[in-house]
């Protein structure tokens, strides 16, 4: 009895001292600063001076400022072109490269490359080729086009970067979503006289429903963060067309100096990414499998 | 299963998107290699000719060489942390029994929803209120404790363990370290490797902490200097594009070697 209570104080003693570590992150880098931005959303800093308490100042005044309203709907867009867009590519380049042909690994592993670099470099890239004068872009059409700072093609090219980015990391999902689909499928169709076209809108896609799901979902929750590509090409304008909330939040701290609204956005995204989140976890329970009785 | 004559259709596809995935790097990179005359006066998309070095040796004068050192000692030194605590915290959830670890456990896995973007504000007060602002330690601080998720993919791991191999090691009077170290890690080789490719990846490439949490070229990273590169020399792009091939081809080369295992690792993972 008395070695049984000693081996459990043993146990825990050992539990705790290897969580000690982690544990120790989570709470101050995790959950102790999302407890900081919710009283700093109440106080105004500018990051030097000191720290004032205001009450609802901030929330009133960010929740009625055009810019924040601004910041929403344009993330709003950036999210409805990029995801769709990326889905759909991605769909695309998995139905080529699930056909098994030589030399697929090779390009599977290509198209990966841009999503493995880092995000800052790669608009840095693009800023260099889409710049109006001697961009390549621009060399190659022979004319100069405003790619960046046309107010109706700035957030359009954004997105296109993000895409082009993404587009191999999502065909990567969709490849072993297609793979995974037991050939038997497709063979028993084949003998009903089913098309390659029907099997593809009929078999296919309908499998990939968990696969659809998995990535908007998280393309959603990854778009809606976007901040390195807008940083680098576009710094958020013109005129604030793609000024998505994760560089609103950034200029709103560190460009104006403005923490306590700064905070407020902060909480303001945070509820609507749990709010994606907890809907992912409802539909998933609802349809986690297939029966293939 | 293929129709042997829809195979050309299908490799002009793939050839297509690999041409719009490969070209920017390759204009890119010849690029960093042309001369700053011949850019200007020549057309932008000839090769260099000659090819020079000038840019890099500029980079090198601007303090890219610093900046490719810390950005190296941060990635190594987060990935070596996050991995040792994740592993030793994976460990106590798969493998201990004791009081609060269901609910501890549960309190790890809510964090997985604290966006990035939300904490980089109060995190930036909390550096700044323990005055390091500006200092290595604001650079790994925050991610050197281990990470919720690699701890959930590891936990999930060790629990598949067989039990009589610990069981055995115990027996031979190791005690839970050698066990650890012994028996756990090298019966988990593909999952730590997933990991740590992950978090070199992510580490090397990140960008908005650095940027808000240091100042000026002692610890700046190679993100950083080269978006402060950009905004101070908009128009010598060859300068520029020297700077994203250093920030680029690292992680490509990394890429190129760890092919296979990462292209199977995003999915397994299916996070950045």
């Amino acid at each position: 009895m008395i070695e049984a209570t000693r081996g459990r104080i043993r146990s825990t003693l050992l539990g705790y001292g290897l969580l000690a570590p982690s544990l120790f992150g989570v709470v101050c880098f995790l959950l102790l600063p999302m407890l900081v931005v919710v009283w700093l959303s109440l106080h105004r800093w500018d990051l030097l001076g000191p720290i004032r308490y205001v009450g609802l100042d901030n929330w009133r005044s960010v929740l009625t400022d055009p810019s924040f309203g601004n910041s929403q709907l344009v993330t709003l867009l950036f999210i409805a072109i990029v995801v769709p867009a990326q889905v759909v590519l991605g769909l695309a380049a998995a139905t080529m490269l699930a056909r098994g042909l030589p030399g697929t690994g090779l390009f599977r592993a290509l198209y990966v490359i841009p999503w493995i670099c880092s995000p800052l470099a790669v608009a840095v890239l693009w800023r260099w080729i889409l710049a109006p004068t001697d961009g390549a872009v621009s060399t190659v059409l022979g004319r100069r086009i405003e790619w960046l700072t046309d107010p109706g093609l700035a957030l359009p090219v954004v997105s296109a970067v993000t895409v082009w980015t993404n587009v191999g990391y999502v065909a990567l999902f969709f490849l072993a979503g297609i793979l995974a689909i037991p050939p038997s499928i497709h063979a028993a169709a084949r003998i009903d006289g089913a098309t390659s076209w029907q099997r593809f809108w009929r078999i296919t896609l309908p499998m990939l429903r968990p696969t659809f799901f998995f990535v908007s979902v998280t393309g959603v929750v990854s778009a809606a963060q976007v901040f390195d590509t807008v940083y680098a090409l576009t710094g958020g304008g013109p005129a604030g067309r793609t000024d998505l909330v994760a560089h609103r939040i950034y200029a709103e701290a560190f460009g104006s100096a403005a923490i306590g609204r700064a905070a407020v956005m902060a909480m303001v995204l945070f509820i609507i990414l749990v709010g994606v989140t907890v809907v992912q976890h409802l539909y998933f329970r609802r349809r986690i499998s297939y029966e293939l009785s | 299963m293929n129709s042997p004559s829809r195979a050309p259709l299908i490799y002009t596809g793939l050839v297509m998107a690999a041409v719009l995935t490969v070209a920017p790097f390759a204009l890119g990179l010849l690029t960093s290699f042309t001369s700053a005359q011949q850019f200007a006066t020549g057309t932008p998309l000839s090769l260099p000719s000659p090819p020079t070095m000038e840019n890099y040796a500029a980079l090198a004068g601007a303090g890219f060489g610093r900046a490719l050192a810390v950005t190296a000692l941060m990635t190594a030194i987060i990935t070596i942390g996050q991995l040792t605590f994740s592993v030793l915290a994976a460990y106590a959830f798969a493998r201990l029994e004791f009081p609060g670890r269901d609910a501890l456990f549960w309190v790890y896995m809510a964090t997985l929803m604290v966006p990035a973007t939300v904490t980089v504000v109060p995190l930036y007060l909390m550096m700044a209120q323990l005055g390091l602002r500006n200092t290595f330690w604001a650079l790994v601080l925050p991610f050197l404790f281990g990470s919720p998720y690699a701890i959930f993919l590891l936990r999930e791991y060790f629990r598949s363990i067989p039990a009589d191999l610990l069981n055995a090691a115990r027996l031979d009077g190791a005690n839970t370290l050698d066990v650890i170290v012994h028996v756990v890690i090298p019966a988990s080789k593909p999952i730590l490797a997933t990991l740590t490719l992950i978090t070199v990846v992510s580490q090397w490439n990140s960008f908005m902490w650095p940027l808000v949490i240091t100042s000026g070229g002692r610890w700046r990273v190679l993100t950083v200097a080269t978006a402060g590169l950009q905004s101070q020399y908009n128009a010598q792009w060859t300068l520029v594009m020297a700077a994203t091939t250093v920030a680029i081809v690292p992680l490509v080369m990394l890429f190129v070697v760890f092919q296979r295992h990462l292209v199977r690792s995003i999915v397994v993972t299916g996070l950045k």
